[in-house]
């Protein structure tokens, strides 16, 4: 059987929407993503719903809530909860649905509010053990700034190389109408932004962002019956690694923190069931989840586009552009411009998808038959890819 | 394409475990049910995980707990209604014929969480929480609903409470409550009307684990012996509004089973054991009116009154219900169990409900 993506609609994001609910955000979502696809609530056989802690807004299982608005009622529907890779687990989750025959048409939908807590942060300073690693201090900035800091000695990157990423996304980001910050900026802009855990800076991290997103897909015939252009869903991995950072640090270590090696077992098994040997050359589009500057370098290293530490000078180099790149690397700008921690990964996997299925606006990229997703959570913990082709793999 | 259960495991029933912090249990559990099931942790390709961080206590607290359960370089999923709504998840993810062998864990340490806050937080900020909704409400509206839709008397529920907690002492698995006359239940206080105190299930804490494997993965590994067959799940999920007429429907009850059944290809008379969760006993006499079954199937463990781990209920109803298709459920098996069902349901006033159906494998059958 073929899996795919039959339509998808993400909202404008911003740091809050007092305009709205959390329940009216996600019925604007499945709305949009049901009229992008010219179907009814009455052809969807079941929603998988995308939200991550609920701490952020303050309402226990929101997903409950928002049954009714989002035509749930009468319905199979499940919420998944993967911290940051959410969105990117609920595709493989919806997938699974789909080619195991309980379902042949999946909404997937969810809505972010992280506005409703004033610092979002002290909510993931919790994260940590209690006993351990909370007192140290970790945080999601301190932890990454500690992988950044020993990715920079290993290979002999700088500050300015990570600036690069930027100053690039921020670029893409300004042909995307749903990114929350975008715009020109330089290197020096961004070394000059304020220190939050050095090296990273304020413009190294992404924002905190709110809004929605919803996207459906569908089995062989209900592809045919509503998409003439589908992006596959040709390749599925997600690994879930150790809690505890300080043994991902280790000589013994399965995987390198400060080198995010999470991803290549991932990878390697996704690209695998894909039908991809050579990432660099067969895929076109890279939409990585990014919430950190450093984090895309690790990724395309750990994927396989290209060798340890050789990201930045490839960057350098213009391969990770838009426009004369080998690799589109976030051309919706990515994590690091947009990050609604419920619907990131989904919306990776829209942005993606888009792409295959030529419907990405002014951020479209030219003759894409393979894009990437991927999603994390958990602080690097748990990671997930999915690939999208415009071919089949799977008949 | 078949699922099989290979091994289960639960925590043994403790009010309050003192013994074990939540992630020692949840890895005792999953390592003794990969033991039941003769395999290792090594061979488990995807892990799918049933908890709620609001009980839990944490934010994304499958951080701490995805390893012990048993998810360590392993795809790991948490879904967050209910032990059971993984259970079904985790075997959309066999029939997609690109796993083999999964792990489905849930857990709950009741005693550590202040429960009735963490209900009132799910109630939504503009009707449900200024006029104080929690489950305790949501349950009492849910009793007056059904005893005006089906004429249960509060007598019945107390009955029906009683008879619960007589089954859970005769199962050793269960907390070993003491078996209360209905009279004593029917004399304890409204705690929201018609609802009294002691026709509720008292919470526990608990954790269960179920190994589900791959026809092929069987094939490829002959040592390996299915408990029972997983022939069908079905869930669904009623408005959020708690008006008359959808606490009276139990529509997403009805729909749930309905979905299991026909997955299973089975009608409902055809289930030897029907294992519920029954938070009070208004949700049973409610049930076997909706789906028009005798009492004599009902939950032979004792149900949500033998153990009742908030979220994991569901998943230690399944645990019971393949134990009983195994001939393996000891001083409650039910002579002959060939089908078994395990119920669960979750939200305010029972707003969501999950089934899943199970069949013998043959042989193994008292």
């Amino acid at each position: 059987m073929s899996v795919g993506v039959i339509a998808s609609w993400q909202s404008a994001f911003r740091t809050s929407h007092p305009d709205k609910t959390f329940i009216e955000q996600a019925q604007e979502a499945a709305v949009g993503a049901l009229k992008a696809a010219k179907m009814t609530p009455d052809d969807i056989d079941a929603i998988v719903f995308s939200l991550a802690p609920t701490f952020f807004m303050g309402v226990a299982d929101a997903d409950h809530w928002a049954v009714d608005a989002i035509f749930g009622a009468g319905k199979p529907i499940f919420r998944v909860h993967t911290g940051g890779a959410t969105g990117g687990s609920v595709v493989h989750a919806a997938y699974a649905l789909v080619e195991s025959g309980m379902a042949r048409t999946v909404l997937m939908v969810g809505a972010e509010r992280i506005a409703e807590t004033p610092d979002a942060q002290k909510v993931l300073n919790l994260i940590f053990d209690a006993f351990y690693e909370r007192d140290m201090p970790l945080s999601t900035n301190t932890s990454v700034a500690l992988a950044m800091s020993r990715y920079m000695q290993m290979h002999g990157v700088t500050e300015e190389d990570f600036a690069q990423t930027v100053v690039r996304h921020r670029r893409n980001a300004m042909k995307n109408p749903h990114a929350h910050l975008k715009g020109e900026i330089t290197i020096d802009d961004v070394m000059k932004s304020p220190a939050i855990a050095l090296p990273l800076k304020l413009f190294d991290i992404c924002p905190r962002s709110s809004g929605s997103a919803a996207m459906i897909i569908g089995d062989t015939a209900s592809l045919k019956r509503y998409q003439t252009r589908p992006a596959f869903i040709n390749g599925l991995s997600g690994l879930s690694d150790t809690y505890w950072i300080g043994d991902r640090i280790t000589p013994i270590s399965r995987t390198d923190w400060s080198s995010f090696r999470l991803p290549e077992y991932v990878s390697r098994r996704c690209f695998e069931m894909a039908g991809i040997s050579d990432p660099f050359k067969q895929i076109q589009v890279a939409e990585f989840y990014d919430p950190y500057s450093c984090q895309a370098y690790m990724q395309l290293e750990a994927d396989g586009f290209c060798a340890p530490g050789t990201a930045a000078r490839l960057d350098r180099e213009g391969a990770w552009d838009v426009d004369g790149g080998a690799v589109a690397v976030c051309p919706s700008g990515g994590t690091l411009c947009t990050n609604p921690i419920a619907v990131t990964g989904l919306v990776r996997a829209i942005d993606a998808a888009s792409q295959i299925m030529g419907t990405a606006g002014k951020m479209q990229v030219k003759n894409v038959r393979n894009a990437l997703a991927t999603a994390s959570g958990g602080i690097g913990q748990f990671h997930c890819m999915t690939v999208f082709g415009a071919e089949p793999v799977h008949n | 394409m078949s699922i099989y259960v290979v091994g289960v495991a639960a925590h043994p029933a403790t009010v309050v475990e003192k013994r074990y912090r939540l992630e020692e249990m949840v890895f005792r559990v999953s390592r003794a049910a990969l033991e039941n099931a003769g395999v290792s942790r090594g061979q488990v390709d995807h892990v799918t995980l049933g908890a709620c961080d609001e009980l839990d206590g944490r934010p994304i607290s499958s951080m701490l707990m995805a390893a012990p359960a048993g998810g360590f370089m392993t795809d790991e999923m948490k879904v967050t209604d209910s032990g059971l709504m993984a259970l079904c998840l985790g075997m959309a993810r066999l029939m997609t014929g690109e796993f083999g062998l999964g792990l489905v864990s849930s857990w709950c340490k009741s005693s550590k969480t202040d429960i009735d806050p963490v209900m009132r937080l799910r109630g939504e900020p503009f009707l449900s929480r200024p006029i104080g909704i929690d489950g305790t409400v949501a349950d009492g509206l849910f009793s007056q609903a059904v005893g005006m839709e089906f004429g249960i008397e509060e007598e019945e529920a107390s009955r029906r409470a009683a008879a619960a907690l007589r089954r859970a002492a005769s199962n050793e698995r269960a907390l070993g409550h003491s078996a209360l006359e209905a009279a004593a239940i029917q004399a304890s206080p409204y705690v929201a009307t018609p609802l009294r105190d002691l026709q509720r299930a008292p919470a526990s804490d608990g954790a269960a684990t179920m190994v589900l494997a791959s026809e092929r993965f069987l094939r490829n590994n002959p040592h390996v012996k299915p408990l029972a067959r997983l022939t069908g799940v079905g869930w669904s999920i009623d408005s959020y509004q708690m008006g008359a007429s959808r606490l009276r429907s139990l529509a997403s009850f009805r729909d749930a089973w309905g979905r299991a059944l026909t997955m299973a290809n089975i009608s409902l008379e055809m289930l030897d054991v029907i294992e519920l969760e029954s938070p009070t006993g208004w949700h049973e006499a409610a049930a076997v009116r909706a789906l028009g079954i005798d009492d004599d199937r009902i939950s032979p463990s004792g149900g949500t009154f033998a153990q009742n781990p908030l979220v994991c209920t569901g998943l230690i109803g399944a645990v019971e219900a393949v134990l009983q298709v195994s001939g393996q459920a000891g001083a409650v098996q039910r002579a002959g169990a060939r089908r078994a069902a395990a119920h669960s349901c979750h939200g305010f006033a029972q707003q969501g409900n999950v089934v899943a159906c199970f069949e013998s494998v043959g042989g193994q059958t008292a």
